[in-house]
């Protein structure tokens, strides 16, 4: 299940201990986000417990958009014990997000 | 959107057209993207003597031949660009600008092109550093944004994003007219090299530098790592396997971009070997291998 996640919300989610959290930053006018929104989906469900899935509405989140140095969407970056542990800038297969996320469960 | 391909070609060089004509021959529905003059290239070469069959012709009455072969078997072109290639998992989605193709199967037949990064390019792609403009205007609104253009097409992508930035400037590397707004500025220098530190910060020029937070390299062709995210390349060429497939399943290329020797008859029958390997994968995803 992916949540929505915003700039009120941010901190509360991510510092939860224990497992990795998954944000995908996004807009409406953006292709290749919405290419990549099935695939966040399709993860959410194969990894159940083991991590938490969360989209963040670039337009109407302006304030962690800019902390995190988010220049290009569509970006998803990978938060452990509430600090950023990877980013990973634009679309690419759900593979390639797996072998990302699994080193952090 | 056309319901979905079996086989989708990318290039109509003599990979591509391979492909295209082995696909054809396994009754496959197929789809080929590719360019007027079927190759820029090889409609350049003077003499060709080491295309088995055909000696001691030109490049032109080559491409002849082959525009006839996929005449006579009902192959027709699609001149659009793909802008990118998603692989989706059991599909792949081909996009030009907002229009979607589908496909099963997709063989990347995109050829070589020579120009090196410019200096930083790599290092900020994401981080100010991008190849479409119209994608990521909406990022810099009130932002200064550079656009590094190779062909004319740029032009519009240009006029676009000067409605979006605060300042846009253009730097051609050709020649011509310019259908550019007035409020974007021209300049005509050479790109040396993209400098910031975490993000985009200065795009310096041989005269002169621009402070800027966005950079645009709009060239013809795209990087096929660029144009198929998550595809694996090595040593500036995709990566394949004997049978032509890439990391990516489903995902074949051939010809000139999966490595050297660049040769016709080398890229011809790659394209063979990529299309029944495609047809092959397609017909084990059927029987559910």
């Amino acid at each position: 299940m992916v949540n929505i996640i915003n700039d009120s919300s941010f901190a509360q989610e991510i510092n939860k201990d224990g497992a990795p959290v998954i944000v995908d930053f996004w807009a409406a006018w953006c292709g290749p986000c919405k290419m990549l929104s099935p695939v966040i989906d399709e993860l959410s469900s194969e990894y159940g417990e083991k991590a938490r899935f969360f989209k963040l509405n670039v337009d109407e989140n302006p304030v962690t958009s800019m902390q995190f140095n988010v220049a290009s969407i569509p970006t998803v970056i990978i938060f452990k014990n509430g600090k950023l542990a990877e980013t990973l800038v634009g679309f690419r297969p759900k593979q390639a997000f797996k072998s990302a996320i699994d080193k952090y469960i | 959107m056309d319901s979905r391909y079996d086989i989708a070609i990318i290039g109509s060089g003599p990979a591509g057209l391979s492909a295209a004509i082995n696909s054809k021959i396994r009754n496959k529905n197929i789809i080929v993207f590719g360019n007027v003059d079927l190759s820029k290239k090889l409609i350049k070469a003077p003499k060709i003597n080491n295309y088995l069959g055909f000696y001691d012709i030109t490049g032109v009455e080559l491409k002849d031949k082959f525009d006839s072969h996929i005449k006579d078997m009902g192959i027709n072109l699609i001149y659009e660009k793909i802008n990118a290639v998603y692989a989706m998992g059991d599909y792949f989605s081909l996009l030009v600008n907002e229009k979607m193709y589908e496909a099963s199967a997709v063989i990347i037949a995109t050829g070589m092109e020579f120009d090196k990064p410019i200096n930083g390019e790599l290092k900020f792609l994401g981080k100010g550093v991008g190849y479409c403009a119209t994608c990521d205007a909406p990022l810099y609104r009130n932002k200064v944004v550079s656009i590094i253009a190779y062909n004319k097409e740029a032009e519009e992508e240009a006029n676009f994003v000067s409605e979006v930035a605060d300042k846009v400037y253009y730097i051609p590397m050709y020649n011509g007219e310019y259908n550019i707004n007035t409020d974007v500025e021209i300049v005509k220098d050479i790109p040396v090299e993209i400098t910031g530190h975490e993000k985009v910060e200065i795009l310096k020029l041989k005269k002169k530098n621009l402070l800027t937070q966005g950079v645009f390299v709009l060239k013809d062709s795209v990087a096929p790592d660029q144009l198929v995210p998550g595809l694996l390349i090595e040593n500036g060429h995709i990566k394949v396997q004997r049978n032509m497939s890439t990391n990516i399943d489903g995902c074949f290329a051939a010809g000139d971009c999966t490595g050297k020797p660049y040769q016709y008859l080398k890229s011809a029958g790659e394209g063979q070997v990529a299309a029944l390997s495609a047809v092959l994968y397609l017909d084990s995803i059927k029987n559910g291998i």
